[in-house]
């Protein structure tokens, strides 16, 4: 049987970790729910903003906040850019699938003969900073993620529920054709939120930069357990993802300390099959 | 205007397309001699999850084919190797096997890079009679193709042969460890090494208190991390591939913990050497760019030509190493093998080749044993100084180098 | 005075299929109009063509003089069209008041005013869309129709399918939003003697073209057309 200090520390690794999750899951869930196109492209314009950040930190060696506030605003335009194609070629939900996932491949593609197919790695010192609090330690970094992501989801949360343009958001999720109706302009809105979409990618890029280790193939690692998370979060709510975004990290970081490492990745899944099928009410 | 502008995007789409052709095409690769040139074919994984190491060996055989056709070519012909994209899948590798074989009617092939790909080529091989040469596949007994031969000297059975190299290095340290943690990735060739490394240690009364599989591609390594912080072994064993070995050191510094000493099977080697968490520790290897190496015939110019073209393709790690080695000894064993049987026949080249010692950049290299396997030369290097210095076994050490005790 | 509303011509439908042909007729400012006809003959149709979610073939559509009949449904929103639709579609996921403050424009119907008019919908200001009872939600599509502050109230069938002491309580508050507020409307309904006495005017509709055209009041006084188009007598 594992220690207390084991679990406590796996718990507390799994938690932040899961924050990643979170903030990945937080832009796509938002364009599946709420505009009804599964963006794969969330992806790799998440490590296309890492790749950024490693450029601007490794050859011209700025700050890795200062990378992201000159991406973030790049990729909200790219967003927007993508969003246009959507509109243009009244794409669905199907069709979107299949065409960000030929974005994701062009952007791969775009990477490795820029960056090359090798591992990069952006070395910092706040990577291996941590806090020590009784007998655990606290990663600084993934720490500073998850608040980024907890104030992120709370602000989207809020953002969704109290402004006029939040809800009608909302309204148009359900039922565009009524709620244009009344007036909601959802086209506009749309673009705004696809904007938005790639701006939290671009957060979560600057951090994947950070975190983890570059390869053009990595764009793949993350999709399945964000998918997982993004379902469990429930489509469209953004305190959802993030929380079903540490559960997923901490489900798996627990099973790594008790039972095999090599369980993790059957762990995200397995979760989301048990909640689909206990389907409570908040799902 | 709408027919301009449909012109238009349809000679950019018809531009796309012969970009995308050009691409696909067969990069050929030719120079010197006279005469109808020899066609080499093989794939590379030169996309995909392997493309990191791929476009190493792509590097190492496009120096060794000019070096080949500096000198005398095959038989007086130049060598032509026709290199295709396996994509990184085993299917792919084969489909593309046959047609190199069938329809580009090539002489002779040369194998892929990685076990998954190797396996797939060697079946292509067989059933054709082809003689395949391949350079890093770290399960030699999957080698079971009497025509296959491996241009990198793990010896018929590295899971028992190395960890004993691993385990002497440890004796020799002024403490020897009593105690282990093994921790590895579930890829086929470091599991292999794994398994047998703990069989091997707890046979010499080196204890394994805690023996961890993590799948590869794995994301977190904070949960591992605080298992082996909590075992707190002498010794760190991790079978890793890429940048695993990285994450975890980096997981345990969090944690506030270094291991006393700790190993590690296949990392990339540049970004562990650089590393922070990287300075002393080990690694496996078959040759660093030092000597007794580097006086080895043709090396040093080698060495010079990798670190030039490896720069020049943006590498991060332009120092040749294990991976870029295998692939010119590779091609040094087929022109041994062509040029000593005198023919490009497949059959007279495996049997040349089985009776006689090719002197490759690994030094003399025999195809007796086991699965065509000769003698083992698995090495040990160590971080020191940011730089991978080979450490063990003593008669691979340069002079004024030791392995430094942490 | 100038029409609030000035119909000509129309013909449209859905697809291919042409569900209305060639109606026309006026609505002036403050003024109510009562759309009756069987079933299918296309009352729903006119609403829905007026809103901007059919498909028009011919004609046009002068909303304050100005033609909309080209403009996108929420253009036509943003010019005061309101619209309770038949089948009320409120936003489920959203909350009683979300619903009435996702639409809400600036005007004289605040979320306060609306909550005065259907206090039930203040007792359920937090509960989900989804949880109400249909005269609740039919309440709500008013209330939310009223919320845009339209110049132009559309209601489709109000009182389908619900319990008699809900469409009392609806129709109560019809009367004070058509013959207090004078808000201009076009009511669709099966059962005209529910809604003549509070509408200026009626048409009736067959096979999607209109065929009678009177006051309410002289359609009340004399039901001879409803006999005829509608198959009912003036009880």
């Amino acid at each position: 049987m594992p220690s207390a200090t084991l679990l406590g520390q796996a718990l507390i690794s799994g938690v932040l970790a899961g924050g990643m999750y979170g903030l990945l899951a937080l832009g796509l869930s938002l364009s599946w729910g709420l505009l009804r196109l599964v963006n794969l492209s969330h992806f790799a314009l998440a490590f296309l903003a890492a790749y950024l950040t490693y450029e601007l930190g490794t050859t011209y060696h700025v700050a890795p906040w200062w990378a992201a506030a000159m991406i973030v605003p790049v990729m909200f335009l790219i967003g927007i850019a993508q969003h246009w194609l959507f509109d243009k070629f009244k794409v669905n939900e199907l069709a979107s699938l299949l065409i960000t996932f030929s974005f994701a491949v062009i952007l791969e593609v775009a990477i490795q003969l820029y960056w090359t197919a090798d591992y990069r790695r952006f070395e910092t010192h706040y990577s291996t900073m941590s806090i020590k609090a009784g007998p655990f330690y606290i990663p600084v970094l993934e720490l500073a993620l998850c608040m980024v992501a907890g104030v992120l989801a709370w602000g989207t949360w809020l953002w969704l529920r109290k402004t006029y343009v939040g809800k009608a958001l909302r309204a148009a999720a359900e039922d565009a054709d009524i709620a244009a109706a009344y007036g909601v302009d959802h086209k506009k809105l749309a673009y705004l939120l696809s904007g938005m979409g790639a701006a939290y990618a671009a957060i979560a890029g600057t951090f994947i930069a950070l975190i983890a280790t570059l390869a053009p193939t990595q764009i793949w690692a993350w999709l399945g357990v964000v998918f997982a998370v993004v379902i469990i979060g429930r489509l469209g709510n953004p305190l959802g993802a993030l929380l079903a975004g540490m559960l997923i990290g901490a489900s798996e970081s627990i099973a790594m300390a008790v039972f095999e490492p090599a369980w993790a990745p059957v762990v995200s899944f397995s979760v989301l099959i048990a909640i689909l099928l206990w389907d409570p009410e908040w799902l | 205007m709408n027919d301009r502008m449909g012109a238009w995007r349809r000679r950019h789409v018809l531009g796309g397309f012969i970009g995308l052709a050009a691409l696909g095409a067969p990069a050929i690769l030719r120079a010197a001699p006279s005469g109808q040139p020899v066609k080499v074919g093989g794939t590379l994984s030169l996309t995909g999850f392997l493309a990191q190491t791929a476009v190493i060996h792509k590097i190492a055989a496009e120096i060794m084919i000019e070096d080949i056709n500096s000198r005398n070519g095959f038989l007086g012909r130049p060598v032509e190797y026709v290199l295709l994209d396996d994509q990184s899948k085993p299917d792919v590798a084969r489909s593309l096997y046959e047609k190199l074989i069938t329809v580009d009617k090539v002489d002779l092939i040369m194998g892929p890079y990685a076990t998954a790909p190797i396996l797939a080529a060697m079946g292509v091989a067989q059933r054709y009679g082809k003689v395949m040469i391949q350079s890093s596949m770290g399960i030699p007994n999957l080698q079971t193709y009497d025509m296959a031969f491996p241009a990198t000297p793990f010896g018929p059975e590295p899971d028992k042969t190395y960890p004993n190299v691993i385990l002497d290095a440890m004796a020799s340290l002024p403490t020897p460890p009593k105690s282990m943690v093994i921790v590895t990735s579930k890829f086929p060739s470091a599991q292999f090494m794994a398994k047998g490394m703990r069989i091997e240690a707890e046979k010499r009364g080196v204890k394994v208190p805690l023996y961890l599989e993590y799948e590869a591609g794995n994301r977190d390594f904070g949960a591992i991390a605080a298992r082996v912080k909590e075992a707190n072994a002498d010794f760190l064993w991790v079978g890793s591939l890429g940048l695993e070995s990285n994450q975890l050191l980096e997981a345990l510094r969090k944690l506030d913990y270094t291991p006393k000493t700790s190993f590690h099977l296949y990392p990339a080697p540049g970004p562990l050497a650089l590393s922070p968490d990287g300075n002393l520790v080990w690694c496996s290897t078959f040759l660093e760019p030092d000597e007794p190496f580097m006086s080895r015939p043709g090396m040093k110019k080698i060495a010079e030509l990798y670190k030039e073209r490896a720069t020049k393709a943006n590498l991060p790690y332009a120092i040749i190493d294990a991976q870029a080695a295998g692939m010119v000894a590779a091609w040094q064993i087929l022109e041994a093998g062509v040029n000593g049987a005198k023919t490009l026949e497949d059959k007279q080249i495996a049997a040349w080749l089985k009776k006689n010692v090719v002197t490759t950049v690994y030094g003399p290299t025999k195809f007796d044993g086991l699965y065509n396997h000769g003698e083992p030369a698995q090495l040990i290097r160590q971080v020191q100084d940011k730089q991978w210095k080979v450490v063990w076994p003593k008669q691979f050490v340069a002079p004024g180098v030791k392995l430094i005790p942490t | 005075m100038a029409d609030l509303l000035s119909v000509e011509n129309l013909s449209a439908g859905y697809g291919r299929a042409v569900v209305l042909s060639d109606v026309a007729f006026r609505l002036g400012e403050g003024e109510a109009l009562a759309v009756l006809g069987r079933n299918g003959v296309g009352k729903t149709t006119l609403l829905d063509t007026l809103v901007g979610v059919t498909r028009r073939f011919t004609g046009s559509i002068a909303l304050g003089g100005r033609e909309v009949g080209t403009l996108a449904p929420e253009t036509r929103a943003g010019l005061g069209v309101g619209w309770v639709p038949q089948e009320r579609n409120i936003f489920r996921s959203l909350s009683v008041q979300e619903n009435l403050t996702a639409v809400a424009r600036p005007g004289p119907w605040t979320l306060d005013r609306v909550f005065r008019l259907f206090p039930r919908l203040k007792e359920r200001r937090q509960q989900s869309g989804a949880s109400l009872s249909g005269g609740e939600q039919q309440m709500l599509a008013i209330g939310r129709a009223l919320a845009t502050n339209p110049r132009l109230l559309l209601l489709d069938e109000p009182t389908e399918g619900l319990a008699p002491i809900i469409v009392q309580e609806l129709l109560a508050a019809l009367t004070r939003l058509l013959r207090e507020e004078k808000l201009a409307a076009i009511i669709v309904e099966q059962h005209a003697q529910k809604i003549l006495p509070i509408t200026d005017r009626a048409l009736i509709l067959e096979r999607g073209r209109i065929v009678h055209q009177s006051d309410s009041a002289a359609l009340l006084a004399d039901p001879m057309p409803l006999e005829r188009f509608l198959g009912v007598t003036g009880r």
